[in-house]
């Protein structure tokens, strides 16, 4: 069930509308029922997924919860983590290791390669098991309290309104949220809608838009020149921000009516002045995720230099892993851990020859803001092309291959309408980064009249130019 | 909550909650009904449709590039309705035939663009249909849709009236209000990638479906009963396209030849052979360029110069 369909807003309205006419003890079924409602839409066979890997997670917290010795503690932990990776990793990464399993086979001439399962992922897989798993963690790092209602235990793992595409909620911050008793709020209804609406206009104006063109390209680099590859790679890094952070933002929109406060999961992440400044601000839901329970546990940056180099390329080349089963996101991921270190020895550099200065410098910030954009640019690539070759192509393309002019795509109204939207959302970044628009829950500085007729644009805008995609980008994580 | 989340909110009276909750619902459809209202406007006039237009072009992108409205108008001395739409089939273009007898009574002459692949459903946009939302108004459009469209598609585009539009829709709507109607596809085809397609067999085979032809020789039939006069027109496409399949290409062809042959009020101009390996004037294999455009708008304008006799009356 997609955000922008009809079936959301009905199954929405209608919970919400029951929540909070409802008791407090009927509320948490409610929500469980109805995130359950939302995932089954899909695929009911694969809610059961959901469902044993919420039952691992809930029974794990009550073991560690009440276990004293700390090796018992741990063997809990680690069986939840093994077996709410299971099903994850069938289903993501089983074909992976066959497929690289068979290339190594017919190099040595071995002649019956194994044959391949006939796989789904399901929807949103990396989501919720990280979520749950991150219950685990959190109980037995003492950082939550044991959930001993499973039903609201279940709610938290398939909160509908985040459940296939984050943001990747702690325990400490949703758990403890279901634990409220929410009165319905107009101010939070308000904010809501808000943030919803921008959200929907990200996704089917501008994501969707850019998709057009985005997909064109790269299902055939091999037809299109440099420059073509270098607009579709500028536009894909726009569309998948729209796409993500417009979910991102539907999803907190959502939580926000039914007088939730789900964590920020975007925060301008193109005008990041350092790599490690843009994985504060993109999927900040995972990237913390991966801090706290990846990063941290190996040691963070408080070891040997060696060893700091070995966390954050395992941090980067895991986080790869996460998104896709293929190479390309593991070059992706590590493109971005050489970034980081590129960046840490720049500094460095900077700092020995008394430079420090230059950063402060507002040529500098800008310089540094255009540089981190085209290295993410050039990252995402890697992460966009079907397969290896197309992305060392396109890569080639751009840096050697002008010659035969630009590819409007489709259309060319679509091609203008395209820019248009990009223009338009630069400035209302800008504005957004300024303080005068709002960011998250932030105040809008703007005129309550001029805020309100902003809304009406938005509507009207998505209700003319929104076109109907079937699916965001992020579903197939 | 917190105590800083909950600072960060205003309080909003139930009455200002109201207010603002019900006047957005009203503004939105009052600006919904009036912008729609001007794009539709601004599309009736870029289609030609409610004018007095004695001639009028139907078919789809094929005819849409291939024909210069003004140029024609300058020519012939009257009006010219350019009802043309991308991606249309047979189906679509029967109700768009319908349509324009109900809007233009002054229409005495069809020009109904033809190609090899008239009577070949792939290729064509399967929902095609949605180039008719803007006119669910018509009684007639809104059947064609409700049988066609899904039920939430259907509802919302009868509800909220600019999701009735796209932006090709708009983008028509916009030029109907500038009145442009210039054939903005400058450039050539490229034939080496083409032939390289073609070696490949990439390309859309014509393929002559008995229903399709059917509903073909109804809407002739529907012009005709209308005192209309019908002249089939096959703007050209690459030859090279022709070559590769040439005998269901010539079925094709026979079928408007034998259609025009047997009605009295229908004639089949083809411009195939005349121009189809001219390659310079083509932007894409199946569109021509504005010079192509040129050419054989040029070429329609004399022949109803001589056989209609336009410029006399």
């Amino acid at each position: 069930m997609l955000f922008n369909s009809w079936q959301f807003i009905v199954l929405f309205a209608c919970t919400a509308v029951l929540y909070f006419k409802l008791p407090y003890r009927f509320r948490m079924l409610l929500l469980f029922v109805s995130s359950y409602i939302f995932y089954m839409y899909w695929r009911w066979d694969f809610a059961v997924v959901m469902l044993l890997v919420s039952i691992v997670n809930y029974t794990a917290g009550i073991h560690i919860g009440k276990e004293p010795n700390k090796t018992k503690r741990k063997t809990y932990l680690l069986v939840a983590i093994i077996t709410s990776l299971l099903p994850f990793l069938y289903f993501k990464y089983a074909n992976f290791f066959l497929e690289n399993i068979n290339i190594f086979l017919s190099a040595v001439e071995v002649k019956e390669p194994f044959s391949y399962f006939d796989l789904i992922l399901p929807v949103g897989i990396s989501f919720f098991t990280f979520q749950a798993l991150s219950y685990s963690l959190d109980v037995y790092f003492g950082n939550t309290k044991v959930e001993k209602d499973f039903v609201r235990f279940g709610a938290f793992v398939a909160f509908f309104p985040q459940l296939v595409a984050g943001p990747i909620e702690r325990s400490s911050n949703l758990l403890g949220q279901l634990r409220q008793n929410h009165n319905f709020s107009r101010e939070y209804f308000l904010q809501g809608a808000k943030l919803f609406v921008w959200g929907l206009f990200k996704k089917v104006v501008i994501a969707d838009r850019l998709a057009l063109y985005v997909d064109r390209v790269f299902e055939t680099p091999e037809a299109y020149s440099g420059l073509t590859l270098l607009i579709a790679t500028l536009f894909f890094a726009v569309q998948i921000y729209c796409d993500f952070s417009g979910y991102s933002d539907m999803a907190i929109g959502a939580a926000r009516i039914l007088g939730f406060k789900l964590m920020q999961n975007f925060n301008l992440p193109y005008f990041a002045l350092s790599i490690s400044d843009f994985w504060k601000r993109w999927h900040i839901s995972l990237s913390s995720w991966f801090g706290d329970y990846l990063y941290k546990p190996l040691g963070g940056s408080r070891v040997s230099y060696g060893k700091w180099v070995r966390n954050i390329l395992i941090v980067f080349l895991v986080s790869g892993f996460w998104h896709g089963a293929a190479w390309t996101f593991i070059i992706w991921g590590g493109l971005h851990a050489c970034y980081y270190f590129l960046e840490n020895w720049g500094n460095k550099l900077l700092e020995k020859s008394g430079l420090e200065w230059v950063g402060s410098t507002r040529g500098y910030r800008f310089y540094k803001i255009v540089s981190v954009f085209m290295l993410v640019c050039y990252a995402w690539i890697y992460f966009r092309a079907n397969t290896l070759s197309d992305a060392f192509l396109i890569s080639k393309k751009i840096f050697t291959d002008w010659s035969q002019g630009w590819y409007f795509g489709g259309s060319t109204v679509t091609f203008v309408l395209s820019c248009f939207f990009i223009v338009l959302l630069v400035i209302v970044q800008l504005l957004q980064r300024k303080g005068y628009a709002s960011l998250y829950f932030s105040k809008s500085k703007f005129h309550p009249i001029l805020e309100y007729g902003w809304q009406i644009i938005l509507l009207l805008g998505i209700s003319l130019l929104g076109l109907s995609s079937n699916s965001f980008i992020y579903f197939q994580f | 909550m917190s105590s800083k989340d909950n600072n960060e909110t205003k309080k909003i009276t139930k009455r200002s909650f109201f207010f603002r909750l019900i006047g957005t619902v009203l503004l939105f459809f009052l600006l919904d009904f009036i912008l729609s209202a001007f794009l539709l406007s601004g599309l009736e006039k870029y289609y030609g449709l409610n004018s007095n237009s004695k001639v009028a072009l139907i078919g789809h992108s094929h005819l849409m590039l291939g024909i210069d409205k003004e140029k024609l108008e300058k020519e012939l001395g009257v009006s010219v309705a350019k009802y043309t739409r991308e991606g249309v089939n047979v189906a679509d273009r029967k109700v768009m035939v319908e349509q324009l007898i109900n809007s233009n009574k002054n229409v005495q002459t069809i020009i109904y663009g033809v190609d090899a692949w008239s009577f070949t459903s792939e290729g064509l946009s399967a929902n095609s249909y949605g180039q008719f939302y803007p006119f669910l108004n018509l009684r007639t459009i809104d059947d064609f849709i409700k049988n066609n469209a899904s039920f939430a598609d259907y509802w919302t585009k009868k509800i909220i009236r600019t999701t009735r539009f796209d932006e090709v829709l708009l983008s028509s709507a916009v030029r109907g209000h500038l009145g442009k109607w210039t054939n903005l596809k400058y450039g050539n085809v490229h034939v080496e990638n083409l032939k390289r397609g073609l070696r490949n067999d990439e390309y859309r085979k014509v393929e002559n479906r008995q229903e399709n032809i059917a509903i073909f020789k109804e809407t002739i039939r529907l012009a005709l009963k209308n005192d209309m006069e019908v002249v089939l027109l096959y703007v050209p496409t690459i030859d090279l396209l022709e070559k590769v399949q040439q005998e269901s290409f010539d079925e094709a062809i026979s079928i408007f030849e034998q259609i025009a042959k047997e009605k009295e009020g229908v004639e089949f101009l083809n411009l195939q052979d005349s121009w189809s390996h001219e390659y310079e004037l083509f932007y894409d294999p199946i569109h021509l360029n504005p010079k192509g455009q040129k050419t054989v708008t040029d070429s329609v304008a004399k022949y109803l110069h001589y056989n209609q006799g336009y410029l006399k009356k």
